[in-house]
């Protein structure tokens, strides 16, 4: 399970090998992720060939359901990847939730679209102060971001105290397309364009890769000179910021605030999973956000499948897709695991 | 002179009284629930009395006891993030069973408790599947086949049997039979992690794993023991909560998940094993309990309820850490 994707510059014949080299070194570093994929691929043609039509509609309803999971993916990826979780990153979607629901209710696209970055900037706040306590407490992440998932939920919903608010129809058709929901591309641009903004830019950078060496070891990190303070602040603030966008996007989708905390906590824990089938190591330092990306879709593909299947067997519904879930998670978990020790025993 | 001399007494003594509480930090935790006591009596001088404290404890029991597992858990270095839904399965499945005698349908509740354990303990044992995840894959899980099963096989009833009423929510006299259960739990898990191998070696492992397994500790037998204690405490809880409000819903205990790990973690307990005890997590219980108690009386919101929660944990985790890195 070789998904280390921090790139080495400096590897040895990396431009004189041949082609067929290079390919079989790309499959066995990023055999994780392509895994990830060829299965979110199996998982849309299986769920294709069983509807009775697999057009637009449909395209459009899964990638618009997804756009919230895979951005709470990537947030939960980048903050576990520097060795941090961050168990309150529900309650930040449902803050940014709850906020852009209430102000954004019957103003045009231009307000909107100015509250919108005015809540990625404040998340992107809280973000970094949750890092900085993190740091000059010593206290351990889990629990910092444990208290902040309490205070986070209570701040959405000392803001907006019951379900409600609203937004422009044009600033929803960011993410759905059209009222119809018979326009899928808006989804695809929605799901791409941070991946493309915010994480290709900066994973080479300095920031990103001290996340990576303060995630695989921490002592070495430090030794070396990177500093903890930086690093915790700005993953977690990316953290947010992705957490920030999950919430505009739940908004935008169903078009109102939702402060509950289930929802919150399973934000948390859907976007946890994701990043951990995606590749993402538990312990830190290891992983991208290309595996989140495509297990966070498939794990969404997963309840209208499993809702589809109905027809053939009726004891399936979308309560077996957290049945589901929850085993993929944990044999996955377990064989990745199993993998690692067959591997490093034989060397 | 004077004015040089006053500040050094006074950073002796503040040094004296903090090297004090660093070595006895539950000294701290009952000073802080002295004072939430206190100020709930200012507030509302109808708490202190009988039924105040009853009301308290009909809330803090079933934490303190779920707080309990959890506190095992955090010993070993893991977490149990499905302890919320194996209490409800529990008091589900002992509620749905009623009509089977009050003595058959706690067991079968217990028994599925304990199934729920064994599979998160040999996950994580045997498999050496990460505790964070493999509890959080199981809740996953039990919310499926919950909510399934409350449309098929765990059809009909949802009422609590008597006798688990009496026991959750009832009397004897003013003192409330939960805190029976609890005084009993808690001794036990107090007696076992003090005065029992399995107790000690929870320290050890969740201290050093690979000293342990070298030292010829049969680790995954330790690891197995304490999910499958967790799942048991929950179970208890569950039918507890179940046993107050009379009937059961899948919401039954959703609201306990992250508290439970609050009352161990605000009692001092280490997320990363080895360090803590079950005496922390009580006063902690007490502490999320009598807050509240404090903050109906004040009147405050659902927001500010979870502000101050979270506020408080952060607030006494950060004090903590401090003081023990003295």
């Amino acid at each position: 399970m070789s998904i280390a994707v921090v790139p080495d510059s400096n590897e040895q014949g990396a431009h004189s090998a041949r082609p067929r080299q290079r390919v079989n070194r790309f499959v066995q570093r990023h055999a994780w992720t392509v895994g990830v994929w060829v299965l979110f691929a199996m998982l849309v043609v299986w769920y294709a060939s069983r509807l009775q039509s697999f057009g637009n509609f449909e395209k459009a309803s899964i990638l618009t359901t997804a756009v919230a999971a895979v951005y709470a993916a990537m947030g939960q990826g980048i903050v576990i990847l520097g060795g941090g979780i961050d168990l309150g990153l529900g309650s930040m979607v449902i803050l940014a939730n709850c906020v852009s629901a209430k102000w954004m209710n019957g103003h045009g696209l231009a307000a909107c679209l100015g509250l919108a970055v005015v809540v990625v900037v404040l998340a992107v706040a809280l973000g970094a102060g949750i890092g900085w306590i993190i740091h000059r407490s010593g206290v351990p992440d889990i629990i910092v971001t444990l208290a902040t998932s309490f205070s986070l939920f209570g701040l959405a919903l000392f803001i907006l105290p019951s379900p409600g608010g609203g937004t422009s129809p044009s600033f929803a058709h960011i993410v759905t397309g059209s009222d119809s929901g018979e326009v899928y591309w808006p989804a695809i641009l929605c799901l791409a364009v941070p991946f493309l903004v915010v994480w290709l830019p900066l994973r080479r950078r300095r920031v990103v890769l001290s996340i990576y060496a303060a995630g695989s070891d921490r002592n070495a990190a430090f030794l070396s000179g990177v500093s903890m303070a930086r690093t915790k602040i700005t993953s977690y603030a990316l953290g947010s910021l992705f957490a920030a966008l999950a919430g505009l996007a739940t908004t935008a989708v169903t078009g109102s605030g939702e402060p509950r905390f289930s929802t919150a906590s399973a934000f948390t824990l859907n976007a946890v999973a994701a990043a951990v089938l995606g590749g993402v190591a538990l312990n830190g330092g290891v992983g991208g956000m290309i595996g989140p990306i495509a297990a966070a879709l498939a794990l969404s593909l997963l309840s209208p499948i499993l809702t589809q299947l109905q027809d053939g067997f009726s004891w399936m519904d979308s309560n077996m897709a957290e049945i589901v879930k929850g085993l993929i998670l944990i044999l996955v978990v377990m064989l990745g695991g199993y993998a690692r020790t067959r591997r490093s025993k034989v060397i | 002179m004077a004015d040089r001399t006053t500040p050094s007494v006074d950073t002796a003594s503040l040094r004296a009284r903090r090297v004090d509480f660093s070595a006895r930090p539950n000294l701290l935790l009952g000073g802080v629930l002295v004072v939430l006591i206190i100020a709930t009596i200012i507030k509302e001088p109808g708490y202190a009395s009988v039924s105040g404290a009853r009301n308290t404890l009909l809330l803090a029991a079933p934490l303190a006891i779920l707080a309990g597992g959890q506190t095992l858990c955090l010993l070993t270095g893991g977490v149990d993030l499905s302890v919320a839904m194996t209490a409800t399965a529990a008091a589900y499945v002992c509620a749905n069973k009623s009509s089977n005698g009050a003595l058959r349908s706690i067991l079968l509740g217990l028994a599925v408790a304990l199934l729920i354990g064994l599979v998160n303990g040999l996950g994580i044992a045997v498999g050496k599947v990460n505790p964070l995840i493999m509890t959080l894959g199981m809740q996953g899980i039990l919310v499926g086949v919950l909510t399934k099963g409350a449309q098929s096989f765990l059809k009909g009833s949802t009422n609590v049997t008597p006798f688990v009423k009496t026991i959750g929510g009832g009397a004897i006299g003013v003192v409330p039979w939960n805190l029976f259960v609890w005084i009993a739990v808690g001794g036990t898990i107090i007696f076992g992690l003090k005065r029992t191998g399995l107790g000690r070696m929870i320290y050890a492992v969740g201290d050093n794993p690979i000293a342990c397994r070298l030292a010829g500790v049969r680790v995954w037998q330790v690891q197995l023991a304490v999910y499958v204690l967790c799942a048991l405490l929950a179970g208890i809880a569950g039918l507890l909560l179940s046993g107050k409000t009379g009937s059961v819903d899948l919401q039954l205990s959703n609201s306990f998940l992250l508290p439970s790990v609050a009352a161990a973690v605000v009692g001092g307990t280490s997320i990363f094993g080895g360090m803590g005890g079950y005496t922390g997590t009580i006063l902690g219980a007490l502490i999320l309990g009598v807050l509240e108690r404090l903050l109906l009386f004040l009147d405050a919101s659902e927001a500010v309820k979870q502000m101050l929660y979270g506020a408080l944990i952060l607030g006494l985790s950060a004090l903590y850490a401090r003081l023990t890195r003295e």
